[in-house]
């Protein structure tokens, strides 16, 4: 599946910028290194996203960071034909998706913003792929896989 | 023994574009309002509801308008906050806490903030600097917006079901109707499928005219025990029945963007009742979005679910006043008032039908009516049974 030519969102507006809580630097971090960090409970076996104290299939307090392999699944999608905030107003039409990653009950937006958006696909295999934010952090984004 | 409640007044500012005056003032002029309709005065007001605000809004409402209630709500769970509201006041007459109760909301956001169509942040986030909270975090650098949270809702129903633009359009194009029929309606011209189709698509599958308009306006509703609604000018309006929940709050975690918590309030309340979906004359919906009102039918058993473009479609539009479920008969959020959260008009036009005030969008004898608001992203739902006094 063709990825048209790559949009440049490398430009991050300071105010985009994550702010890392507690509870998420990690994630962000990871991004920033080329990683998808997420949660896995030891008790259900399943996975989060984002990140808490809390399982939140199961409730238990036995979480723990884990890489994802980055693959999933789109669950669903849009394609933002506006937005009045910059920088995405000139960065329209663009797709967001909602992306089932391949560990278990784990989900995330996110910005597709190579893939064309008449590619887009509902059920279409996708890679995270990652967008420097800042000197220390990442954006994960997705592009179709293989 | 429990109290019987009655919905016994409402008002609505003037509306929809009021420049000349602010959210509170809308708030104050619908409050006075339905006291006139209801045959009250302040003082009657022992209990008071809004949202919609910051924190304690209901407190400073209660002081602009002289009040001092001794019952206080303020669940604020978007735009069904008014449907849990009602829900509350119910239970508290019910059982004695209170015995009457003015549900306010009021706002000025169309000549505040102007239209955005949705499209002025990510999915409830913000910018400029503040921090946002979890998970918004993660959906606002990805340009998500609102209009799109609603869209991958859609764009899955329309995946597993095979449910088309068209049977959504058509939502846009029966509410119109309505709205014609509406002098205080923002947008009265009919429209076709067509029209709608062709209007900018503003995050797929959702075009311009799928989404709610942005106007002024505010909502007054007061609720009573039957004994002293007895003494009351108006046919008291019967609650009968009402439950609400949620399933998440950022779309992401809508595990099943196909089904909301509707599927769960809606039972409830209509087995309180003890009425089933046929038994319905009217439905006032929260239509944030034409999706919003499709699943929503599903979801409360007026369709199958899967059925619902079918459903709305069918017998030549089975919203319309004649089809099996004349839905928002006073032109909606599409097209009539929607000042930031629509929950309480949903109360205020269910009412006036029950009592027969309904004026040209008047469904013939009608006896029982929902109202049901969805708010968030498809995220909290409340649905309120309302009845005549035989029904
Ligand atoms: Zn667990």
């Amino acid at each position: 599946m063709p990825d048209r030519a790559m949009p440049d969102w490398s430009d991050v507006p300071k105010w985009l910028l994550p702010r890392p809580t507690l509870e998420d630097r990690e994630f962000w971090e990871g991004a920033g290194r080329g990683e998808l960090r997420i949660q896995h409970c030891s008790s259900c076996g399943r996975y989060q996203h984002y990140a808490r104290l809390l399982c939140s299939h199961c409730g238990k307090q036995t979480l723990a960071w884990v890489t994802a392999s980055g693959e999933g699944t789109v669950y669903s999608f849009t394609v933002i034909r506006q937005n009045g905030v910059p920088p995405f107003d000139e960065r329209v039409p663009f797709v967001v998706a909602t992306v089932d990653l391949d560990e278990d009950g784990a989900r995330l937006i996110a910005a597709m913003p190579a893939l064309d958006p008449g590619e887009a696909r509902i059920g279409m295999r996708v890679r995270a792929a990652f967008r420097r934010a800042g000197d220390e952090f990442g954006f994960v984004d997705f592009v179709a896989a293989g | 023994m429990q109290q019987r409640v009655c919905i016994v007044g409402v008002g609505l500012s003037d509306g929809p574009v009021t420049p000349e005056l602010n959210g509170v003032m809308l708030e104050a002029q619908a409050f006075r309002r339905a006291l006139d309709d209801a045959g009250l005065e302040k003082d009657d007001v022992s209990g008071l509801a809004s949202a919609g605000y910051g924190g304690m809004h209901e407190v400073a409402l209660a002081e602009y308008l002289g009040l001092t209630p001794r019952w206080l709500e303020s669940s604020s769970v978007g735009g069904s906050s008014f449907e849990f509201h009602a829900m509350h006041a119910y239970r508290a007459i019910q059982n004695g806490d209170v015995d009457t109760v003015a549900i306010v909301y009021g706002n000025n956001q169309l000549s505040a903030s102007g239209r955005t169509l949705g499209t002025g942040g990510g999915g409830g986030g913000g910018r400029g600097g503040m921090a946002l909270p979890l998970p918004m975090a993660y959906e606002f650098p990805t340009g998500l917006t609102l209009v799109g949270a609603y869209a991958m809702a859609a764009q899955r129903h329309m995946y597993e079901y095979g449910t088309k633009p068209e049977q959504l359009a058509s939502i846009a194009v029966q509410t119109r109707e309505h709205a014609g029929r509406n002098p205080r309606a923002m947008y009265r011209d009919p429209i076709t499928v067509d029209d709608v189709m062709s209007s900018k698509l503003v995050a797929d599958p959702l075009h311009k005219l799928d989404c709610c308009v942005i106007s002024d306006g505010g909502c007054c509703v007061i609720v009573t025990t039957e004994e002293r609604a007895r003494d009351l000018p108006h046919r008291p309006v019967y609650v009968r029945g009402a439950a609400g929940g949620t399933t998440h709050h950022s779309i992401a975690a809508m595990t099943d963007m196909t089904r909301t918590a509707a599927a769960v309030s809606g039972p409830r309340a209509f087995a309180e009742a003890g009425i089933t979906p046929t038994d319905v004359d009217v439905f006032a919906m929260y239509d944030s979005f034409t999706y919003t009102v499709l699943v929503v039918l599903e979801d409360l058993g007026f369709a199958a679910k899967g059925e619902g473009g079918a459903f709305v479609t069918d017998n030549g539009g089975n919203l319309r006043l004649g089809g099996a479920l004349p839905t928002n008969t006073d032109g909606g959020g599409l097209s009539g008032t929607h000042p930031g959260m629509r929950g309480l008009f949903l109360l205020c036009e269910a009412t006036r039908q029950l009592r027969g005030d309904a004026g040209d969008s008047q469904v013939a004898g009608a006896e029982i009516a929902v109202a049901h608001g969805s708010g968030g992203w498809l995220s909290t739902q409340g649905t309120v049974v309302l009845g005549t006094e035989g029904a």
